[in-house]
C-alpha cells in the first residue's frame, strides 16, 4: 500500500497512462487533432504564400496553436462528465487526478508543438533563414504551448462542470487568460527569429515559465474543491 | 456607533464633492509649451515662448527681475526680454556662430512663478561646434523660492490631465480593494460551504468590474492624450484588459450555470483563480518589463509620479472617497442578492 504524497502521484500516473491508452485506442481522437493543426497549418500557408515576415510567421503559429490547443485540450474532462465515469471517479483522489491530467496534457502539448512546428517548416520554412535561432525557436514553440495548456486545463476543469455549452464556455473563459502568454510566446518567437541575442530575451522564458507554474498550483490546489461539489 | 453607517457614507460623498470641486478648480502651476520659431540660425532672431498654466506675471508687468537664458550643453546664452505677458515672452537673441549643442533648452526666470523650463526649445541650424565665446554668456539670476499658492504641479506632455490622476488610479484601487473582499469571500466560501459568502463575493466582483471598466476608460482617455493613441501595447495595460475580461468570465460562468446548486462553489473556485491572475498580471509581471505606464519601473511607489503636497491633500482624500462610494455600491448589491436569495428560498 501506498501513503499520502505518494499514492497521489501513484493515482497521478494511473491517469496519465490510462488517459494516453484510451486516447490511443480511439485513434480518431489524436488524429482529429493532428487533422486540425495540419490543414490550419496549411490555410496559413495558402494564406501568406511567399514573402512571409518573422511578424507574420510568429502570429500564424501562435493563431494556429491557439485553436489546436483549444482542440486538443477542451476534451481532457469530457469523459468525466458521463456519469458511470464520474462514481468510479468519485474514489479517486482529486489531487492525483489533477496531477494526470496536467501530465497528459503536458505530453499532449508537446506532440502538437512538434505537429505545428514540423507543418510551418515544411510549408512555410524559415522565414529569416539562416539568422534565425532555430533551437530557441522551437524552445519558445514548446514552453508557450505548455503555459498556455496548463492554464486551459484548469479553465476547462470549470467548464466541464456546467451542465450545457461546456466546451464553448471553456473556449470563451480561456481566451483573455491565454492572451498574456501569447504575448510573451510571440515575442520569443519572433526575437529568437530575427536572431535576438539569447541575453536580450531571457526573460520571458522566466516570465512564461512563472505563468506555467502559477496556474498548474493553482489548478491542484482549487481541483478537489470543484471535484468534491 | 449608532449614525457609523451613515456618517462614512456622507464622508465619501463630501470626500468626493471636495475632491471634484478642488480637482477641477485647482490652477496648474506655470510652464513652457511652445518655442517659436522653433529652428534658429546664428545671428539676430527674435524668439516668442508660449506657456500654460496659471500667468507667470501680471498683465503689462515690468520686465526687472524676469531674464530668459538659453543653454547649449553646459554654456548659457544670454537674451534680451522685449515684452512679458501673462502666458508668453518675447525676447532678441543673438546665436554664437559656435555652439557645444545645437540643441538649445530655454530657462525663464520670473520673480513671481520661479524658474520655468523647456528642454530642447529651439535647434540651430548651420553653427559650428565649439564653446560658446564669452560675449554672449549669461550669468543667471538667484533661485527665488516662489509662491504659486495652492495649485498642481506643471509636467510636460502631462499638462492639463494631471487631474485625471484623481479618477483613474483611485478607481483602479477601489477595484483592488473589492475584488480583495471577493477573494477573501470565495475562500471562506470554500471552507464553509455557506450561501452568504457567494452572495458577498457575487456583489464584489459585480462591483469591482464597473470599477475597473471606469479605470479602463480613464486610462484610456489619458493615454490618447498622453502617449497620442486610445491603446497601445503594454503590459500594464494588457494585464487591465485581460483582468476585466477575467471577471467578465465570472459573470458569465455564473450565468451558465444557472440554478445549479454548485454555482456557489464553481464560481469561487474560478474567483480564487482570477484574484491570483489578477494579482500576477497587475502587479507582479509589468514591474520587471519595461512599460509607458508610470510608477512601474521596478519601483510602484508613489514618487514616480511626482505627487506633491497639492497634489496628495486631493489624491488621498479621492482614494478614500472612490473606495467608500465603491464599497457602498457593494453592499447595495449585496442586499439585493440576499433578498433575491430568500424571496427564492421561501
Amino acid at each position: 500500500m501506498y501513503s499520502g504524497f505518494q499514492s497521489t502521484l501513484q493515482t497521478a500516473k494511473t491517469i496519465a497512462s490510462l488517459e494516453w491508452r484510451l486516447e490511443w485506442r480511439q485513434g480518431h481522437q489524436i488524429a482529429s487533432v493532428g487533422m486540425f493543426a495540419l490543414s490550419s497549418v496549411y490555410v496559413a500557408f495558402q494564406a501568406a504564400r511567399n514573402d512571409v515576415s518573422a511578424d507574420a510567421w510568429s502570429a500564424m503559429l501562435w493563431m494556429v496553436y491557439l485553436f489546436s490547443g483549444f482542440t486538443a485540450v477542451g476534451r481532457l474532462f469530457d469523459r468525466e462528465r458521463s456519469s458511470a465515469r464520474r462514481y468510479l471517479q468519485w474514489t479517486v483522489d482529486p489531487l492525483g487526478l489533477m496531477l494526470g491530467k496536467l501530465a497528459h496534457a503536458i505530453f499532449t502539448t508537446t506532440g502538437l508543438s512538434a505537429v505545428v512546428l514540423c507543418g510551418f517548416l515544411l510549408f512555410l520554412g524559415w522565414p529569416t533563414g539562416e539568422t534565425a535561432k532555430m533551437g530557441i525557436v522551437v524552445f519558445a514553440a514548446w514552453l508557450g504551448g505548455l503555459s498556455m495548456t496548463t492554464t486551459l486545463v484548469f479553465v476547462t476543469a470549470v467548464a466541464s462542470q456546467v451542465k450545457a455549452g461546456g466546451s464553448a464556455l471553456g473556449a470563451i473563459l480561456g481566451l483573455p487568460l491565454l492572451i498574456p502568454q501569447l504575448i510573451l510566446a510571440t515575442r520569443l518567437t519572433v526575437g529568437a527569429l530575427q536572431g535576438t541575442p539569447w541575453s536580450l530575451v531571457a526573460e520571458i522564458p522566466l516570465f512564461l515559465t512563472t505563468l506555467c507554474a502559477g496556474t498548474s498550483i493553482m489548478a491542484c490546489i482549487l481541483f478537489p474543491y470543484i471535484w468534491r461539489a | 456607533m449608532r449614525y457609523w453607517n451613515s456618517v462614512w457614507k456622507m464622508g465619501g460623498i463630501l470626500l468626493l464633492a471636495y475632491v471634484i470641486v478642488r480637482g477641477f478648480g485647482t490652477p496648474l502651476q506655470p510652464g513652457l509649451v511652445e518655442a517659436n520659431p522653433s529652428r534658429l540660425k546664428p545671428g539676430l532672431a527674435d524668439l516668442e515662448l508660449k506657456a500654460v498654466g496659471q500667468p507667470f506675471a501680471e498683465e503689462n508687468a515690468p520686465i526687472e527681475g524676469h531674464q530668459l537664458i538659453l543653454k547649449s550643453d553646459q554654456d548659457l546664452i544670454a537674451t534680451n526680454l522685449t515684452r512679458i505677458s501673462p502666458h508668453s515672452v518675447q525676447a532678441s537673441v543673438v546665436i554664437p556662430d559656435l555652439l557645444p549643442s545645437p540643441a538649445l533648452d530655454a530657462f525663464l526666470f520670473t520673480p513671481s512663478s520661479g524658474t520655468l523650463f523647456l528642454g530642447n526649445a529651439f535647434f540651430v541650424e548651420g553653427a559650428g561646434t565649439g564653446p560658446v565665446p564669452q560675449a554672449f554668456a549669461a550669468t543667471p539670476p538667484a533661485e527665488v523660492d516662489p509662491n504659486l499658492g495652492f495649485s498642481f504641479p506643471y509636467q510636460p506632455n502631462i499638462i492639463e490631465s494631471i487631474r485625471n490622476l484623481l479618477w483613474h488610479v483611485p478607481m483602479w484601487f477601489a477595484m483592488f480593494f473589492v475584488m480583495g473582499i471577493g477573494f477573501v469571500a470565495s475562500l471562506m466560501q470554500l471552507r464553509t460551504d455557506k450561501a452568504d459568502w457567494d452572495h458577498r463575493s457575487e456583489a464584489a466582483v459585480r462591483t469591482g468590474l464597473v470599477f475597473g471598466i471606469l479605470g479602463l476608460i480613464t486610462g484610456s482617455l489619458w493615454a490618447r492624450w498622453t502617449w497620442g493613441a486610445w491603446w497601445v501595447s503594454d503590459p500594464q495595460l494588457n494585464g487591465a484588459l485581460v483582468t476585466v475580461l477575467l471577471y467578465t468570465g465570472y459573470l458569465l460562468l455564473r450565468a451558465a450555470m444557472g440554478e445549479d446548486e454548485r454555482v456557489g462553489r464553481i464560481t469561487a473556485v474560478y474567483n480564487v483563480f482570477a484574484f491570483v491572475m489578477l494579482v500576477i498580471l497587475l502587479m507582479v509581471l509589468p514591474r520587471y518589463t519595461e512599460s509607458l505606464h508610470p510608477g512601474k519601473d521596478g519601483n510602484p511607489g508613489f514618487n514616480s509620479y511626482d505627487l506633491d503636497n497639492s497634489l496628495r491633500a486631493v489624491f488621498y482624500p479621492a482614494v478614500i472617497g472612490w473606495g467608500a462610494l465603491c464599497y457602498w455600491m457593494y453592499t447595495l448589491r449585496l442586499r439585493m442578492n440576499r433578498l433575491e436569495y430568500r424571496l427564492l428560498n421561501e
